[in-house]
């Protein structure tokens, strides 16, 4: 029960995930040249990258009242190199999320607010000419940090959208047909505003695709809210807030969950699942929505101290992860309607066989 | 399943049971054709052989063959050339030739036919109702009339692929044959098997079905065949109550030769009981005859005709010079028979209103007779001189000679030799059956200890067997006189039993006969006795004096104090010398009859064949049936038919396909592996099997795993949801994870997860969780 070669499966791309715990250094090197197989990081051992997970779980609850949950998706796609869409009414502290995740692993936090008339050069950067060296030298923008906060995207026009995309998925740049890696790791945790749409650039669902999760905060209860009261009012406790471990750490964490195991059944059930969607909505998850199924189940079992994915894990994961990836006849009539896809994807859960 | 076939991902499977199903598909329409076909015509086999068991008692199995092959090329041949509705008019046509045919050679005449329906009605409703066909006086002519009309109609019908009507004609033929008695159990389920094949394959044909759907036809078949032995519906099936004395068990001689109202069969080894039958009161003994048989079938005795009211048919008086004899019976037990002396004329007393007369003039109760009951008889005693029967002559009439003279088929040459040698020096009827009464009692042994032969009683015991009964000797002596153109009847009842005074003789068990009557014109039915009776009264005693014994030391156990014994050996040893000893003390004959009426097991006591729970139930005193019964009671070996073997063996395949279709073995392996576990070579399977064994263990307690439902979060909701439940659960699960998730078990972990579900599933078994306690 080790590696099954491709070809056991579908000949469609499903197949990478399938693989890609084993294989995922070799993939990385085309897609991240800073990565190539001679310096790549040591793993750290699972119980050690738990604890550090539940210290920043922890580290961040500090400052996000309640939300348990939320804080654990955003630590998830963190190690599982997923990127994070955070939807909601304003004000519930999506900002805050991103920001306490930053600085609990001490990484470098950056903020792009998408306004209507942000350029793309906003957000990768731009080359200046140095009167003194007479040379062009490029100005990084805000989209090389290693955890970026894209502030309500969605009022942003497309283009500069697609900018902040592109680096997401590839994780470089491109400026004036040089191309830039950005630091590792990066993560992209965007909002976006579940009201106003009416003067929004909708994100066309391609690029939806492109986030590991969508997440939804909600509302606090009442005495959470109480508590949130209690602690910000005053001095905020993020000015506070201490880094718990180093970004070091978190690229080996990373690279452990790279390598957590993922048998044949979990690959079958991950690829059960998403062919549920397929044939119960108009557009079913995408390839790419089961390699982050699994991506994500890989991190999960390392948050619960584990070395191999079981059924939980994606079970746990695949509300947050396809969710988003769904798009059903009525939303294509409605488009204010979310949550349909959620509802397909509980009921895959509930009806696809864990063992065929 | 399911999930495997609906995902393209996982296409292996799919084609794998695509190309199975094709694999299935190739035993094509045509077998299946055939295979009908030849279902309808085992079916025509089963009704067609039970008319061939009839015409060879009879004679004309040739012609039925004949007449049944002719009949299945015209209807292959007409199938491609006429409608149906044409061939159903042409076998109401052959069927309504074919009895106005019958009705004719029975005397009745096809005028009568026309012009009284209802008599046609009465004779197809007795005949349903059990009248064998035996028993039909033309019964030869009558299975020619019956059955060309289904044969043409099912083969027609089978040929033109209409299976399920075919079976129409074909069923209700059998069924006819059924509710006459004479389809005996085997060849009903044969037709009904063969009924259900033409149906169920010709479905299959029309259907394109596959084989693999055959099993459900198994699985029928098997449910027809275990229905067909633990129900019986047909009349006359099993069970025939025994007529001569309703407590009676089988194996007796009475018994045999009454064996049910209208037949009368010959057994192996029998019995005799010592129990008192009737008392007769008359001025001179003779023998009591209770039954007249004419027609012979092998193996058993059936009286043609039917019997009427007493009052409607009046007894004959015998051509020749007679005697007038009267006599008094008292019965002094059940009894379904009316023993008087030859050609009773009359009956006295109020009896006669239940009394009926047989075609052949023999009285009986229309219902048993009751210990107490008495009637009145006079009889005619044809008792001709000699000389006069020598110059009978042979000029029998007609009607005579048309019954009297039947011998089965299947009678072999060597039987005509060896009567014609015995006959060989006569010139006169009366000679002729005086050399074989002679010959017969002289050549023969007699016992009650003989083994049923094989084929045809008569025969065998003429060619074969050294010793036999008087069934043996009156059943031989009148194929014999048959078979030398004599008319002559099978005779059974009583002889004339134990003088007790001048006129009263007192009948006991023992004393079952069976004779023979010959015909001679102008003097009508003559009794010849060709049972030796010097050693049948030997015999006969013998037995009396046992079952006295018996009872004496029944008695001696159970009281202590016998004051009856002198009397009883007094019985005996006057019985040994002559049987005919007068002057008995009343006690001594009442003493043996009440305590038989006590004890019902004593007259059982010596049989070979003991009833055993019957007669250890209903007996008193278990101290006397136990120590006979275990002598010669419990040898009787169950005999392996070839008829077993074949309902076994269909059993068998249905039980088999059965448990195929409801994947009992799957259920049962999974309940034996719930608690048994034997340990592989991959402690990563075992540690699978473990937690799937402890998933069956909790599925039983408290409810199963949803498909969907994971093995973490089903435990998990179990443990929230019952707080006793065993915390080692976790650990197999984890185990259970690892082996199929992870990295895997090591052997020692293997082990020890199969030990801790040992353990769990166990405690639920009853017996093992007390001791546990």
């Amino acid at each position: 029960m080790t590696e099954r070669p491709n070809t056991d499966t579908d000949s469609n791309s499903d197949s990478n995930p399938n693989s890609k715990p084993n294989t995922a250094p070799e993939e990385n090197t085309t897609s991240s040249p800073s990565a190539t197989a001679a310096d790549r990081p040591e793993t750290l051992p699972v119980s050690a990258v738990a604890t550090l997970c539940n210290d920043v779980v922890d580290n961040v609850s500090r400052v996000i009242v309640g939300h348990q949950e939320a804080i654990e998706h955003a630590v998830v796609a963190l190690l599982a190199r997923g990127h994070v869409l955070l939807e909601d009414v304003p004000g519930v502290g999506k900002t805050m999320l991103a920001r306490s995740i930053a600085t609990s692993v001490d990484c470098d936090f950056r903020r792009i607010q998408f306004t209507p008339d942000l350029l793309p050069t906003d957000v990768t950067g731009v080359n200046v000419f140095n009167q003194q060296t007479r040379e062009f030298e490029f100005q990084p923008g805000p989209v090389f940090g290693n955890v970026v906060l894209g502030d309500e995207i969605n009022r942003a026009p497309p283009k500069t959208q697609s900018a902040l995309l592109e680096a997401m998925e590839e994780e470089q740049v491109t400026v004036d047909g040089e191309t830039r890696p950005l630091p590792d790791p990066f993560t992209v945790i965007a909002t976006q505003n579940a009201v106003e749409r009416d003067r929004t650039y909708e994100l066309p669902f391609a690029e939806l695709d492109r986030f590991m999760k969508k997440l939804r905060l909600g509302y606090p209860d009442p005495a959470e809210e109480a508590e949130l009261l209690g602690r910000t009012v005053g001095r905020h406790p993020i000015e506070s807030l201490e880094p718990v471990t180093d970004r070091e750490a978190l690229v080996r964490a990373r690279e452990t969950v790279a390598n957590v195991r993922v048998e044949e059944p979990i690959r079958e059930y991950a690829t059960r699942l998403v062919g549920y969607t397929r044939e119960h909505a108009r557009i079913g998850a995408s390839p790419r929505g089961t390699i982050s199924l699994l991506q994500a189940a890989q991190a999960r079992a390392v948050l619960d101290d584990r070395e191999y994915v079981v059924p939980d894990d994606v079970q746990t994961e695949a509300p947050t992860v396809l969710g988003h990836r769904i798009e059903t006849a009525d939303r294509e009539r409605d488009r204010d309607r979310d949550g349909d896809g959620d509802a397909i994807v509980a009921e895959a859960l509930e009806r696809v066989p864990i063992d065929p | 399943m399911s999930a495997g076939s609906r995902w393209p991902t996982l296409g292996r499977g799919d084609r794998d049971r695509t190309l199975s199903l094709e694999a299935d598909g190739t035993i094509g329409p045509d077998a299946f054709r055939v295979l009908a076909l030849g279902c309808v015509l085992l079916l025509t086999t089963a009704y067609v052989s039970v008319l061939q068991n009839v015409t060879q008692v009879v004679g004309g199995t040739r012609t039925l063959l004949a007449l049944v092959v002719a009949t299945l090329l015209a209807a292959t041949i007409l199938a491609r050339l006429i409608r149906p509705g044409t061939a159903l008019v042409l076998t109401a046509l052959v069927a309504v030739t074919g009895f106005i045919y019958y009705f004719e050679r029975s005397g009745v005449g096809a005028a009568v036919v026309f012009s009284a329906g209802e008599s046609i009605v009465a004779d197809a409703v007795t005949l349903a109702t059990g009248l064998e066909l035996l028993r039909v006086v033309e019964a030869g002519v009558w299975t020619l009339a019956f059955a060309p009309g289904p044969v043409f109609l099912s083969w027609y019908l089978a040929v033109r692929g209409r299976y399920g009507l075919s079976v129409v004609p074909g069923g209700f033929a059998l069924l006819f044959l059924v509710l006459t008695g004479d389809a005996g159990s085997a060849v009903t389920l044969l037709g009904v098997l063969a009924a259900l094949g033409a149906v169920a394959f010709g479905d299959l044909e029309r259907r394109g079905g596959s084989v693999a759907q055959a099993d459900a036809i198994a699985v029928l078949f098997a449910i027809i065949v275990a229905l067909s032995l633990s129900v019986t519906f047909v009349p006359g099936g099993a069970g025939t109550a025994n007529p001569t004395t309703a407590g009676a068990s089988d194996g007796t001689l009475e018994a045999t030769i009454d064996s049910a109202s209208e037949r009368s069969g010959i057994a192996g080894e029998v019995d005799l009981s010592p129990e008192i039958r009737f008392v007769v009161e008359a001025d001179e003994e003779a023998y009591w005859r209770t039954g007249v048989y004419d027609r012979y079938t092998g193996d058993e005795w059936v009286r043609t005709g039917q019997s009427q009211p007493y009052a409607e048919r009046a007894l004959e008086k015998p051509a020749g010079a007679t005697e007038t004899m009267r006599q008094t019976v008292t019965v002094r037990t059940e009894l379904g028979v009316m023993p008087a002396a030859a050609h009773p004329l009359e009956v006295e007393g109020g009896i006669g209103d239940y009394t009926e007369v047989s075609a052949h003039g023999q009285i009986r109760p229309a219902t048993t007779l009751i210990e107490g009951d008495t009637y009145a008889v006079e009889s005619a005693v044809v008792e001709p001189a000699p000389i006069a029967l020598h110059d009978a002559g042979t000029d029998y009439p007609e009607e005579i000679e048309e019954h009297y003279l039947q011998m089965p088929e299947s009678i072999s040459g060597e039987f005509e030799a060896r009567t014609a040698e015995v006959t060989e020096r006569t010139e006169t009827p009366f000679e002729t059956a005086v050399a074989i009464e002679r010959y017969l009692r002289t050549s023969k042994d007699y016992s009650l200890e003989v083994d049923q032969p094989e084929g045809d009683a008569a025969e065998e015991f003429l060619l074969e067997m050294d010793e036999g009964y008087c069934v043996y000797f009156a059943t031989t002596m009148t194929q014999m006189l048959r078979a030398e153109g004599i008319p002559a009847r099978y005779v059974t009842g009583y002889t004339s039993g134990e003088q007790i005074s001048d006129d009263e003789y007192v009948v006991r068990g023992t004393d079952a006969h069976a004779w023979v009557g010959v015909y001679f014109p102008d003097h009508g039915w003559v009794e010849f006795e060709p049972t030796p009776p010097q050693p049948r009264e030997a015999e006969h005693s013998e037995r009396l004096l046992d079952a006295q014994e018996e009872r004496i030391e029944d008695e001696a156990i159970q009281t202590g104090i016998e004051d009856t014994p002198d009397a009883d050996d007094e019985d005996e040893t006057d019985g040994d010398d002559d049987p005919d000893a007068p002057a008995h003390n009343p006690d001594g004959t009442d003493a043996p009859g009440e305590a038989g009426e006590d004890d019902p097991s004593a007259e059982n006591e010596t049989a070979p064949e003991a009833d055993e729970p019957g007669s250890s139930d209903t007996g008193d005193d278990p101290n006397g049936s136990a120590p006979t019964t275990a002598d010669d009671g419990l040898t009787t070996p169950v005999p392996i038919t070839r008829e077993l073997v074949v309902v076994a063996s269909v059993l068998f395949a249905g039980l088999l396909a059965g448990v195929h279709r409801t994947g009992a073995t799957v259920q049962a392996r999974q309940l034996i592996g719930l608690y048994w576990q034997r340990p592989s070579d991959d402690p990563d399977r075992d540690a699978e099997r473990a937690f799937h064994r402890l998933e069956g263990a909790l599925a039983r307690d408290h409810r199963p795993r949803g498909a969907a439902e994971s093995a973490r979060s089903y435990v998990t909701a179990l443990e929230r949801q019952n707080a006793d439940l065993d915390p080692r659960v976790e650990r197999v699960l984890e185990r259970y994870e690892r082996a199929v998730y992870g990295s895997g078990v090591d052997r020692a972990e293997a082990d020890e997860t199969i030990e801790i579900v040992d353990e769990i599933t166990r405690n639920r078994l009853p017996i093992v969780r007390r001791d546990g306690n």
